[in-house]
């Protein structure tokens, strides 16, 4: 199968470093993965293309990179199914973290985000001799975020890191979810309050913006986005629901609970708290041009038709 | 200059482990690694690690004549001994430490079946135990605060009058060369599996810490002893875990018989990995195989068991073969998976050479003798780890910094890698020579071998070091230049290999993973010792040491 | 063609010229639009966060009646289309199914997990075909530049989007812009998120986002961005003044959503549809257009 792949290349030891794309023209097995390519032609075609890659088999987690504009693992990524119309497959570094060389970004913040969680165990009461005793239902749970093998594509591609650098990240905060949901970290109930009022701080949980981009990324189905919603879920469990988020949440499904619809325009005002005089001064300047432009949604927010057996179906099911 | 009391060269499980233990100990204690820490190789293990639990009605001696067995004798039983005691132990620990074991019906760890063992005491998260457990004492390390050198290099030794005194190491990123004084260094580099192809292993698995050892005068034995795994993907050579056979996978030929009834009558499938992958080869040379591979075959066990407890190698299945094992057999055939052989060490990982340790695949204590048992790989490297760290801890408190002239030492490593850069263009590019090497060593030293396909080898790895010697180094570059550390591995490898092959020569038996077509038979009368390799003044140097023998006498091995 | 048409709140709430502009379009293409009686709201991931089950139990209703009806759903709002497909997908477990059913019996509903929900934008391609809207196609585009966005809803995950049957969606609102006779402007942020769900939670990054996708469609030469979401609408256009003094430049883009874009192709005048309800200008559009402005 004939290919080219187009490289995104950078070589800082140039007299004067700059970004270019590079062709290869090659030809690969039908069966050939990327990554399979990119070895190729570091080993016959070019050596001094530089990449991380080491178990070919998706566990080590070296090889994340974009492919097509879109961040997974080179090694599990089928060329033939990432050629476009021209045979062309296009390979850039990852996102978000700066340029080494060529498709080698720099980590530095991935670990250090992964750090500032805390990322170990931490039991608050005393060790049992033997192993503690928990449910294979809640290892199984898990380990479908332990399958993270920190090969950072959700961190590549995610939407907020990409805006502002101080946000935890989807890979910090599933990992964070991975001791927040183990009952052997916390207190006797497996609850970790520590760890769920910090993360629970700015630049943490709240600040996803839910583009599901790290769901689409991870190559190991750790789904790091419906982690966080999970960990807003225990925040809240947990009492901590003194911040935007959780009263955005908490008044949307309550007005959807009791009409069934939306009641947009107190959503916004629920969410900063009723009583922040100052965030409620802030909606003014929008609210007034959404007036005069005849946006506002209606003051007088309607129930549906059948409300009485929603409510009845919220009541039941609110927890 | 930088120093510490304990340097770690290699940060997988030994590594990590090693490094927690040895700054438990009260040591000055760093870690340095080629590629971040939670890209080791231990990573790739899938099936789980053995423990015998006493509160279970297990016995540690049950666990130590199994492995003593599975070693076909070549195992030191006083080793074995610790290894298997200390088993249970190592387990809470790792629990302990937070790793998500599957659990059975009361919520106690849980166990899998696993091959050359009568009874069930592999524990195992998922098929993907080996991550499971890196990642977990990755988290431990951060913890420790154990300082660490990520994508540093080791190019040398720094040997001052015999004895050890700290390594240079190039830092990837930058290109700049560092020495590091230490008053002991532990090597836990792995195995070596790249220099056979295929072969299960990573890339980065290229014997870097067994050659240096050797190198610089330390003994490495067994190395003949090379494992076959029996389930590995044709072509990529990728490992399907043993746990789909632990939990009921059968191998049939191509007209669906299961083969092992032949070969194993009573452990079947389950048999040591030396006899299953024999079986198989058999069977393909034969011509009952399809396209040179017999047929994993899941599709009994359903669906809910295998993405409960063999997702990953479903998925492996499923993107390196196009099959999926619900629906369908898989083909599988041996390839190279682990070296039971290595640095000779003692039990607390002590090497011939003062100061210098050894723990994890890279060693060989010998516990694993001639052929290792699934699950006891994970074992060996947390126990083994554990013993180093602790005793290279104490033995640095009685040490001082041997003086090192860092400038002249730097200069010289730097003038030598400056040489292979200024090579010129036109030699063969390492991977030709990595690619021969592979090959020459999977035909002539892998499952079945003879003395003139191993004497073939020798000569072809000698011809291959000749021109090793002009590899050119195509990135001039400083900044992750891989294709100098390419070259730099390659040499590595060629001592690895040829260690091995001269050991395969002089072991005139078959035992364990060694089988020699023209000795077929077990001969515990001549054989039933080490093979010994030092790098001698014009190469391999061959000697022995006796196996020690504590409880369990060398018997007929049937499974 | 006869749809179960889900409007969403915002198409007559917050996005009022959605609503009007897409019941516009359908009528003059003779797509048939029966709106689900007493529909609820899908919940926008943002209800899934809190009560996954009831969020999926409303949707189930919703289903239901469409299924009841016979017809396929029409969304008109990536979200919608989004949440509802993910909700979809779970209920394709049968346990869940019946989990969920037991709790819409007492109004002697039962979803049977059948139902389909396309938004319009697949609607007009898929089932409509692009070559039967050319003939409606009156009038020429041809130097409008149009950016699009498609809204994160509507590209991912993709396993609850049915792009592995039909991977052209994901390419859906370019191959319509180029059909009705725009010139292409693509860009990287046609697949990134607007930044609506963080608004009242993160405002500066929020607004980052708009700052920075419609600057770089501008900077590429765009006149508009057009997308089927009224969230993204809602953040891209009513924020956009916003963002523009965050990020302290002049964007000045104007916003459309998918049925005027399209309307306006059809030849229907600005006016009509709502575009002076926009906060960001639409008249230097118009003009280049030379649509007039009533």
């Amino acid at each position: 199968m004939d290919v080219t792949v187009k490289i995104k290349r950078y070589n800082p030891d140039a007299e004067r470093p700059q970004v270019e794309w590079q062709e290869y023209p090659i030809s690969i097995d039908e069966n050939a993965t990327v990554l399979d390519a990119l070895i190729m032609i570091r080993e016959e075609v070019d050596g001094t293309l530089s990449l991380r890659c080491s178990c070919r088999s998706s566990i080590c987690g070296s090889c994340a990179m974009r492919i097509n504009g879109h961040a997974g693992l080179a090694c599990k990524t089928k060329a033939s199914e990432s050629i476009d119309a021209a045979g062309i497959i296009l390979v850039e570094p990852a996102g978000v973290m700066p340029t080494v060389k060529d498709l080698v970004v720099n980590f530095d913040l991935f670990w250090q985000k992964i750090e500032e969680v805390e990322p170990y165990l931490k039991p608050e009461v005393p060790e049992p001799e033997a192993e503690y005793i928990a449910s294979n239902e809640s290892m199984l749970h898990l380990s479908g975020v332990t399958a993270c093998i920190m090969c950072g594509a959700c961190v590549s591609d995610c939407t907020v890191l990409e805006v502002d650098p101080t946000f935890l990240g989807p890979a910090a905060l599933a990992k964070a979810y991975r001791f927040t949901a183990d009952p052997r970290d916390g207190d006797a109930n497996g609850v970790s309050r520590d760890r769920l009022a910090k993360l629970g701080m700015p630049s943490g949980m709240w600040d996803c913006t839910r583009c599901n981009e790290c769901v689409q990324a991870c190559p190991k189905g750790v789904a790091p986005m419906d982690r966080i919603m999970a960990m807003r879920d225990q925040a809240i469990e947990a009492g901590f629901n003194n911040n935007n988020g959780a009263r955005h949440t908490e008044a949307f499904t309550e007005s959807v609970g009791h009409t069934g619809r939306l009641d947009e325009l107190r959503l916004p005002m629920q969410s900063v708290g009723m009583t922040n005089i100052s965030a409620l001064m802030g909606f003014m300047p929008v609210g007034w041009r959404a007036l005069t432009h005849g946006k506002l949604p209606p003051l007088i927010h309607k129930n549906v038709e059948d409300v009485e057996t929603i409510r009845r179906l919220f009541r039941k099911l609110d927890n | 200059m930088l120093e510490h009391e304990v340097l770690i060269v290699g940060a997988g499980l030994a590594g990590m482990r090693a490094a927690i233990a040895a700054r438990a100990g009260g040591a000055n204690a760093a870690i340095i690694s080629k590629v971040h820490p939670v890209r080791s190789h231990s990573s790739a293990a899938q099936g789980g690690i053995n423990a015998a639990l006493t509160d279970r009605g297990d016995d540690w001696e049950d666990h130590a004549y199994d492995t003593i067995k599975g070693s076909d004798y070549l195992g030191d039983q006083d080793a074995i001994e610790v290894m298997c005691r200390s088993a249970g132990q190592s387990l809470i620990d790792m629990e302990h430490m937070g790793v998500t074991f599957n659990r059975d019906e009361e919520g106690k760890l849980g166990t899998r079946a696993f091959g050359g063992q009568r009874r069930a005491r592999t524990f195992f998260v998922g098929d993907f135990t080996g991550q499971a457990l890196l990642h977990v004492m990755f988290e431990q390390l951060i913890k420790s605060g154990v300082q660490r050198y990520e994508e540093w290099f080791v190019t040398s030794l720094i040997i001052e009058e015999g004895q050890i005194a700290g390594v240079t190491a190039l830092e990837i990123r930058t290109g700049k060369l560092h020495a590091i004084r230490a008053k002991s260094v532990i090597f836990c580099t792995g195995g070596c599996g790249r220099l056979f192809e295929p072969s299960t292993n990573a890339l980065i698995v290229t014997g870097d810490g067994m050659a240096l050892a050797y190198n610089a005068g330390a003994k490495v034995m067994d190395m003949e002893m090379v494992q076959y795994h029996p389930t590995t993907i044709s072509g990529s050579g990728v490992l399907l875990s043993e746990a789909a056979r632990g939990e009921g996978a059968y191998l049939r030929d191509k007209n669906g018989e299961r083969f092992m009834e032949k070969y194993a009558p009573n452990m079947m499938e389950l048999a040591s990995r030396d006899v299953v992958s024999r079986s198989e080869q058999t069977e393909i040379n034969a011509g009952n195989g399809v396209n040179g591979c017999v047929l994993l075959d899941c599709t009994h066990l359903g669906e809910k068991l295998i993405m409960e407890k063999l997702s990953q190698i479903r998925e492996l299945g499923i993107d390196l073969t196009g099959k999926d094992m619900i629906k369908e057999p898989v083909p599988i055939r041996p390839g190279m998976h682990y070296l039971m052989g290595g640095i000779k060490t003692d039990i607390d990982g002590q090497t011939n050479l003062p100061g210098v340790y050894a723990a994890g695949e890279c060693a060989n204590v010998s516990v694993h003798g001639g052929n290792r048992l699934g699950a006891n790989s994970l074992l060996d490297t947390i126990v083994f780890g554990e013993r180093s760290g602790a005793h290279a801890a104490y033995f640095a408190r009685g040490q001082s910094y041997i003086n090192v002239n860092e400038n002249e030492v730097v200069a010289r490593e730097e003038h030598r890698l400056q040489g292979m850069l200024d090579r010129p263009d036109n030699g063969d590019r390492w991977g030709k020579i990595r690619l021969a090497m592979g090959d020459s060593m999977n035909r002539n030293v892998a499952v079945f071998r003879d003395k003139e396909g191993i004497e073939e080898t020798i000569h072809e790895l000698q011809e291959l070091k000749t021109r090793y010697g002009g590899v050119p180094v195509h990135n001039k570059g400083k900044v992750f230049n891989t294709d100098l550390i390419f070259a730099l591995e390659l040499g590595f490898m060629l001592d690895c290999a040829e260690a091995i092959a001269v050991s395969a020569l002089e072991r005139k038996e078959s035992r364990g993973a060694q089988f020699r077509i023209d000795y077929p038979s077990r001969d515990d009368e001549n054989w039933l010792k080490h093979i010994v390799v030092s790098q001698g003044e014009v190469g391999p140097e061959l000697s022995n040491l006796p196996v020690t023998i504590t409880k369990w006498t060398p018997e007929e091995r049937k499974y | 063609m006869k749809y179960a048409f889900y409007p969403g709140c915002v198409s007559q709430g917050g996005a009022p010229e959605l609503y009007p502009a897409a019941q516009m379009i359908c009528q003059r293409l003779g797509i048939e639009l029966e709106e689900i009686r007493a529909w609820t709201c899908c919940g926008a991931g943002v209800m899934q966060e809190k009560n996954q089950l009831f969020g999926d139990t409303l949707n189930a209703r919703t289903l239901a009646k469409a299924e009841q009806l016979g017809m396929t759903i029409m969304t008109i709002c990536s979200t919608c289309q989004g949440v509802m497909g993910q909700a979809n997908k779970r209920m394709q477990d049968p346990g869940y199914l019946s989990e969920v059913n037991s709790y819409l019996a007492e109004e002697s509903l039962e979803y049977k997990g059948t139902a389909e929900i396309k938004h319009l934008l697949w609607i007009l391609i898929e089932d409509y075909g692009l070559e039967n809207l050319a003939p409606y196609i009156t009038r020429s585009l041809g130097n409008l530049r149009i950016a699009p966005f498609y809204g994160c809803y509507i590209v991912r995950p993709t396993e609850a989007l049915g792009i592995e049957e039909h991977p052209e969606r994901q390419t859906s609102l370019e191959t319509l812009i180029k059909s009705i006779g725009a010139v292409l402007v693509d860009f990287a942020g046609k697949t990134r998120c607007c930044g609506f769900p963080i608004l009242t939670i993160n405002e500066k990054n929020s607004m980052a986002m708009v700052g920075k996708h419609t600057s770089e469609a501008k900077d590429l030469g765009a006149d508009a961005m057009v997308t089927p979401c009224p969230l993204c609408h809602l953040n891209l256009d009513g924020f956009q003044p916003k963002a523009s003094k965050q990020i302290q430049r002049p964007i000045d883009l104007p916003i459309l959503h998918l049925p005027q874009l399209i309307g306006l192709a059809m030849g229907i005048s600005p006016g009509e549809l709502g575009l002076k309800k926009h906060i960001i200008s639409t008249t230097p559009l118009e003009l280049k257009l030379g649509a007039g402005s009533r």
